[in-house]
């Protein structure tokens, strides 16, 4: 039986969704894995609403959409709003910083303040999504290595390797602690 | 042989530069820009040339002209600039110049959306120019996968039937992340399977034999014809002419090497048809690929459906369609191009229906809507406006 997980990311512009996705493809390919990852975005690379869906499987992939994902990743309002609905079993990670959880869903939700855990440990806001990697590797640790995501972060960023690497760590860590507990409370 | 997580445009040049392709002449245009880039930074590693041109029109009169010197080369585009292409492409139509043509499709008409797939040229692939008195040849591609080994095949059709060749694929087949293996040293190219043939060169005197003969090679001006390869009707001699009789035997040529062929341009695969299944989902490209999933999911309940997904578009492979059944095409656009084709090909006691999207894929879930509708006879549901029975 096929084991497909899917993944949707999305966000503005600019917060590094499209990255989240091929990270997290490349180790889906260097561990032996089929992939695919849509990227939908409009004409303004920065601030505009971007989405990737990632599909990884031990079989060929059929389609490529992801209907009703495994873990939703929204890191902005309007990323929230619109893809909240696809989510019946899996679970939603929003970043607090942006959004305002709809208490009303039943699904399972956690809040994940990457922006300010980026800020706070790293000093940037430009690492969460590396963080957002880390968190998602810890969770995935059924499909994906850890040095498989690992090792993908580090061929898709060459740059800023040890910040990186740092922001995959403490990522990694938090789904140690918050991943693994059956439900989280909306707030 | 490299495996890699790459995109369906870093497929596609790949794909030609296994091909041998040289040359890349383009303009810019999303969802198929980065082909230009990659082919910017791959051509000169492998003694090939790019050149960006001021539009569309100059692109591809630059890649006929470049094959028409004696290399192989490609143009890249999406719609907007597909139309721009219509005159070089009647050029190398009717000169039989090889040349490999990529429109990655998005939503349309004119400028549309830029990053959002679309199927709007099923029927403009198939008359890419103006003129009549020609087939063409088609390929779609799925995946990124098949980007790459349908673009090698581009190539190798092109110099076997002398003719430009369009790879018709959509915005998430050039924009998509998937696995990828890329063939690196020509005994790759050759285990998977993928097929090069090396530019000859036509031996002449004459321009074209006045037959459907296929495996001429083409004629690189300068070269054993006087042929002058221009752009009005030439005799055999392949000099300009006003003479209808001259224009007969051209036109011959043209359509028959292409419609006595059609056992060599037939790509399609089916699935789940050989127990006479009630409903048959049709398609090509990235939406053939759902439609896939939601056979198999009907399958799994015990429901006889099956599929098609064609590959080669053109010249459409009619012959495909013997099984008397409900058709449901399923395509990138809101009009309904491929279900026309679909309806004429079908049997007897057939119906055919349509499901169109634009600008996002339909969902496994929305198909199984409508397989199940077609199942049971209920009127189909209704998906933002009255849906028309085909």
């Amino acid at each position: 039986m096929e084991k497909r997980t899917e993944i949707l990311v999305s966000g503005f512009g600019g917060q590094g969704v499209v990255r989240v996705g091929q990270i997290l493809s490349t180790a889906a390919v260097s561990s032996g894995l089929h992939t695919t990852m849509l990227v939908s975005h409009g004409t303004e690379t920065r601030g505009g609403y971007v989405r990737s869906q990632v599909v990884i499987s031990d079989e060929e992939i059929d389609s490529p959409v992801v209907e009703n994902p495994d873990f939703l990743c929204a890191l902005s309002k309007a990323a929230y709003n619109r893809f909240k609905h696809l989510v019946s079993k899996g679970t939603i990670i929003y970043d607090p910083a942006f959004i305002e959880p709809d208490e009303t869903l039943d699904v399972r939700q956690v809040p994940f303040p990457a922006r300010d855990i980026a800020v706070e440990k790293l000093g940037r806001e430009i690492f969460a999504n590396v963080i957002v990697v880390g968190y998602l590797a810890g969770l995935l640790s059924g499909t994906l290595t850890k040095e498989a995501v690992a090792a993908a972060v580090r061929e898709r960023i060459p740059k800023f390797q040890s910040e990186n690497a740092a922001a995959f760590a403490v990522g990694y860590s938090l789904a140690e602690t918050l991943g693994g507990a059956p439900t989280v409370a909306t707030r | 042989m490299k495996r890699v997580l790459e995109t369906g445009n870093a497929a596609i040049t790949e794909g030609a530069i296994a091909a041998g392709c040289r040359v890349f002449a383009g303009y810019p245009i999303t969802p198929a820009t980065e082909i230009a880039e990659n082919m910017s930074r791959r051509l000169p590693q492998v003694g090939g040339y790019y050149l960006q041109a001021e539009d569309e029109l100059a692109a591809m009169h630059i890649a006929v002209g470049s094959s028409l010197g004696g290399l192989k080369a490609m143009t890249a585009t999406s719609g907007p600039g597909f139309i721009l292409y219509a005159d070089p492409y009647g050029w190398a139509l009717g000169s039989e110049i090889p040349v490999v043509v990529v429109n990655a499709q998005r939503v349309g008409p004119v400028s549309g959306i830029t990053g959002a797939p679309g199927q709007g040229e099923f029927y403009f692939s198939r008359y890419p120019t103006q003129g009549g008195n020609f087939e063409t040849i088609v390929l779609a591609p799925a995946s990124v996968q098949e980007a790459l080994n349908l673009t090698v095949e581009a190539f190798y059709l092109a110099e076997r039937f002398r003719m430009p060749v369009t790879l018709l694929a959509d915005q998430l087949v050039t924009d998509g992340w998937e696995s990828l293996s890329v063939p690196e040293t020509p005994d790759d190219v050759a285990a998977m399977g993928l097929r090069v043939l090396p530019r000859r060169i036509h031996s002449g005197p004459e321009f074209y034999p006045a037959s459907d003969e296929i495996d001429v090679p083409p004629v690189v001006l300068g070269h054993n014809t006087g042929a002058a390869c221009s752009d009005w009707t030439p005799t055999e001699q392949g000099y300009d002419t006003e003479e209808v009789e001259a224009q007969h035997k051209h036109a011959y040529r043209l359509i028959y090497k292409v419609r006595n062929h059609r056992d060599l341009l037939r790509r399609y695969e089916a699935y789940y048809l050989d127990d006479n299944p009630e409903v048959v989902l049709v398609s090509y490209g990235s939406p053939a690929r759902v439609a896939k999933s939601a056979v198999k999911r009907a399958r799994e309940r015990g429901l006889k459906v099956g599929g098609i997904r064609l590959i080669g578009l053109w010249p459409f492979p009619e012959e495909l369609f013997t099984l008397p059944a409900k058709y449901l095409s399923v395509e990138l656009n809101n009009d309904g191009q491929l279900v026309r084709e679909v309806q004429r090909a079908v049997p007897k006691g057939s119906a055919v229906h349509f499901f169109g999207k634009c600008g996002e894929l339909p969902t496994v879930a929305e198909l199984q809507r409508m397989i199940d509708a077609l199942l049971s006879g209920e009127p189909l549901p209704a998906n933002r406006w009255e849906w028309e029975a085909w």
